[in-house]
């Protein structure tokens, strides 16, 4: 597998986790009132957007709205729980366990697998074109310890390894990439996209460049029509990640859909950020990465290998939450005296 | 929760039961808003400062009088890169920025950091792009509420730490740079604590009312009593209180808004006494900038700026 150009691997910043006490809360709730000890897997929603300042990555986020309604009137909740710019709907799914035993006890690994291939089954059905966020698709494990109002919880945020990996032929600020009259064209075509309401939590698109340097986003399912015409065209995502250096997790399953599904082995990508909710292209990377697609992944029924559960401050560890001080009712008594 | 605060929060929502909300302006004369002024504020807020959206919250807390997805007004992962407390010994506070001076003397808006010698002041005057933190001895480590000291019966997760078959060594796998440096509880790491900054409407003193719910550079939940440490210390305890957020469960830190519509008031007639018409759909602007004096690290947006000159009197 000799390569000319053979540069560094191209690593990516992994995602990250964040709980609002709003989701223990609900989660809590449900368990008490609604699941009892049925511990089957529940589909929740997890929120993102793109990093909005230089020094803080942004996260994956859960809130009370990532799990089904607590009240038993089924409301208007649907369309209020729906993205917004600031939070992108991402699909996951929650295996809590009823004791701390049985958590300990899950099968992590195939666990991981089971989403890998949900996203691997999305990008040879072409679902993934249609319906990108499911690329990010995530999973969390728990278990509510709700005598002591502790959560111990781990997510992970599978990633498609690529084998051999990927390798970086460069990677710069987006201002150093274009032209300035091309700038200011992405800038203004990316505004747009997440202004609209229609696109603004659709965290994969491309972006093509005309020869006269006027740029505009599409959606991927609108990637046959960007071919010819001599377009420059770049594969963007909403990066979480603020690092100049790296590009963000999303990337890993785009690329993996990229060389699957368009057979493509030199990739030009946008990790797309902003600051104070506008495009920022200073802050905004472009790369090239170099893949050789496995054979094997010309085969569906061939599953990659996965990784992406989540490290507890660098260690490989849940993490715990004790929310008794807004949780357990004497505690609440006594504060409230 | 002191006595005295419980009692005047019972009489609070009494009133605020009984009492319809406002619905005539009164923006000039009182600075405060309706709830229709609100709305109008808010929904400029998030047209011209996309970090903000507004959010409908726990369907059960939700109030009648506001529209269900507009009930209060959030940005997330807004970051704090120092402590306010930390700072406010090192220089002297956004001495330029404080519009008025209280006559009273009852600290909504006095300077809150007193002048130091000045070539002290000018040596140590802290970039706040910078994310090297200056070791100071008044800043703690950053507990969470993991493994709190009263929680013994938290197993301790050490022992539960995987074997390296299951994370798979990953050539393609950023590792993050604090694994090289050293353990997480030492000083030396990064401060940056994020927050989420949320503005409701406070039906009782007819205003808009800020809530902080921050977290560690982990991403773990901050108690309130540390986001103390974020708040100038001149607000801390006294304005700034822990209590119940109307949409959201849990305890979070609030500036209290007693005092909010007389300090609006003042902005607003300084603005006047300089012949500019204030318009009722920036009041959240101008809010958001004199918030700023009590959260000065916080770096939330409110980017529109205003020509109000130096400091009044």
């Amino acid at each position: 597998m000799a390569r000319e150009e053979s540069g560094p691997i191209l690593q990516f910043a992994p995602f990250q986790s964040s709980v609002d006490e709003g989701f223990w809360h609900r989660l809590s709730s449900l368990k008490l009132n609604k699941f009892g000890i049925d511990d089957s897997p529940i589909p929740i929603t997890g929120f993102y957007a793109p990093c909005s300042h230089s020094q803080v990555s942004n996260h994956l986020t859960l809130l009370a709205e990532s799990l089904p309604s607590d009240s038993n009137e089924e409301s208007s909740a649907e369309t209020i729980a729906r993205g917004n710019r600031n939070r992108c709907s991402v699909p996951g799914i929650l295996y809590n366990s009823n004791t701390w035993e049985s958590f300990l006890a899950l099968d992590k690994h195939s666990l991981l697998k089971a989403e890998a291939e949900k996203i691997w089954d999305d990008i040879h059905t072409g679902k993934a074109v249609e319906n990108c966020a499911a690329l990010s698709r995530f999973l969390l494990i728990s278990f509510a310890d709700l005598k002591k109002w502790t959560f111990h919880y781990w997510f992970a945020f599978p990633a498609l390894v690529l084998d051999p990996p990927a390798t970086l032929v460069d990677l710069k600020p987006a201002s150093q990439f274009f032209t300035l009259q091309e700038a200011e064209s992405v800038s203004g075509a990316c505004n747009e996209w997440r202004n609209s309401s229609a696109t603004a939590d659709v965290p994969f698109f491309l972006v093509s460049l005309s020869s006269d340097s006027r740029a505009t986003v599409r959606h991927l399912k609108d990637w046959e029509i960007c071919q010819g015409d001599g377009e420059k065209l770049l594969f963007a995502f909403y990066d979480p990640c603020h690092l100049p250096s790296h590009p963000g997790w999303p990337l890993r399953n785009f690329l993996a859909l990229i060389c699957s599904r368009w057979n493509l082995q030199r990739v030009q990508f946008l990790c797309y950020r902003e600051n104070r909710g506008f495009a920022d292209l200073g802050l905004s990377l472009v790369g090239e990465a170099l893949i050789t697609v496995p054979q094997e992944w010309r085969d569906r029924q061939f599953a990659p290998n996965a990784v992406g559960w989540e490290l507890n401050k660098g260690r490989k560890l849940p993490r715990s939450i004790n929310l008794a001080k807004s949780m357990d009712p004497t505690r609440l008594a006594i504060s409230a005296a | 929760m002191v006595l005295s605060q419980k009692l005047h929060e019972a009489f609070k929502g009494t009133v605020e039961r009984i009492t319809g909300p406002r619905t005539v302006s009164a923006f000039k004369e009182k600075g405060v808003l309706s709830v229709s002024e609100f709305i109008l504020a808010g929904d400029n807020l998030v047209s011209k400062c996309p970090t903000w959206s507004w959010e409908s919250g726990e369907p059960s807390k939700r109030k009648s009088y506001l529209p269900a997805e507009k009930q209060y007004l959030i940005t997330r992962n807004v970051p704090c890169l120092r402590r306010a407390a930390s700072v406010e010994e090192e220089y002297e506070a956004a001495g330029g920025e404080i519009l008025l001076d209280n006559e009273d003397n009852d600290g909504w808006l006095a300077t809150h950091g007193k002048p130091k010698d000045k070539n002290d002041v000018e040596e140590n005057l802290p970039s706040m792009e910078s994310v090297e933190i200056s070791k100071n001895k008044t800043v703690k480590a950053i507990p969470s509420y993991f493994g709190g000291d009263d929680e013994e019966d938290i197993p301790d997760m050490a022992d539960y730490e995987e074997a390296d078959n299951v994370i798979e060594t990953d050539a393609a796998t950023l590792q993050p740079t604090y694994l090289v440096a050293n353990e997480p509880d030492d000083d030396n790491i990064l401060r940056t604590r994020t927050y989420d900054v949320s503005i409701t409407y406070d039906k009782y003193y007819q205003t808009p009312r800020v809530w902080l719910t921050g977290y560690d550079e982990s991403r773990m939940l901050l108690q309130p009593e540390l986001v103390l440490e974020d708040v100038s210390q001149d607000h801390a305890h006294k304005t700034v209180t822990i209590e119940d957020h109307p949409h959201l469960p849990g305890k979070h830190a609030s500036v209290h808004p007693c005092r909010h519509g007389a300090v609006m008031k003042k902005i607003i007639d300084v603005l006047m006494s300089r012949g500019v018409e204030p318009e009722v759909d920036k009041y959240l602007f101008l809010f958001l900038k004199f918030v700023a004096s009590v959260i000065p690290t916080i770096e939330y947006d409110y980017t529109m700026d205003f020509d109000l000159g130096s400091s009044s009197n």
